[in-house]
């Protein structure tokens, strides 16, 4: 989780958003939580699993931004 | 109950002592969404608040306040983590009990640092950024 708050604090273009899974099991149902942490970029699943600093940055700069 | 153990507490208000800028904790309350079951009968918002003040005890520069429903809040409770009282886009949606408190006060510790703690070459990538990027991560409470 504190990767991607240290993002959001660099960076003004960036947001980052802990959501408590159980307290809203709707979102975490759409999301396809099953475990945990599960990280999205953009409202899009991509990984499960804490990584280190260098491929979490390649995996959220590499996500293709989500159609509006 | 007291939200931590004494030597949590020590530890949280020696973190809170070397901050170098102020955090607002800014918690938004309002209608909330009908938790998994199991979760019992529980006062998720009035909880954040309590969960909140007790941090903002814990450090001079870190404060609290609560507002009903305020703009950009999909999910409540929340809070946002603003250093220097600005939303910077730090946020916990719902109650971080357990484990989890520990997410949230490691984002009060971040936002009160005065410079960026990510290595440089994070830095540089994220500044030649040409979008937004919204980076939502899923816990649960263990």
């Amino acid at each position: 989780m504190l990767l991607a708050y240290r993002c959001a604090l660099t960076s003004d273009r960036v947001t980052a958003t802990a959501i408590e899974a159980s307290e809203f099991p709707r979102l975490a149902e759409e999301m396809e939580v099953r475990a945990v942490p599960r990280i999205a970029v953009d409202g899009v699943p991509r990984w499960d699993g804490a990584v280190p600093e260098a491929e979490f940055l390649r995996r959220v700069l590499s996500a293709t931004p989500a159609r509006g | 109950m007291a939200l931590l153990r004494a030597e949590e507490q020590a530890k949280v208000r020696e973190w809170f002592a070397a901050l170098e800028r102020p955090v607002e904790l800014f918690v938004a309350l309002g209608p909330e969404e009908t938790p998994r079951a199991g979760s019992g009968d529980v006062d998720f918002g009035g909880e954040m608040v309590r969960v909140c003040e007790a941090l903002a005890e814990l450090g001079e520069g870190v404060t609290c306040r609560a507002e009903e429903e305020p703009e950009g809040f999909p999910r409540f409770p929340a809070v946002s983590i603003r250093p220097h009282g600005r939303d910077a886009g730090v946020r916990y949606d719902g109650l971080p009990w357990g484990y989890e408190l520990g997410s949230l006060v490691g984002g009060i510790v971040e936002a009160g640092r005065a410079e960026p703690t990510l290595h440089p070459d994070s830095r540089a990538a994220l500044a030649e950024l040409d979008r937004d990027l919204a980076l939502d991560v899923f816990v649960t409470p263990t």
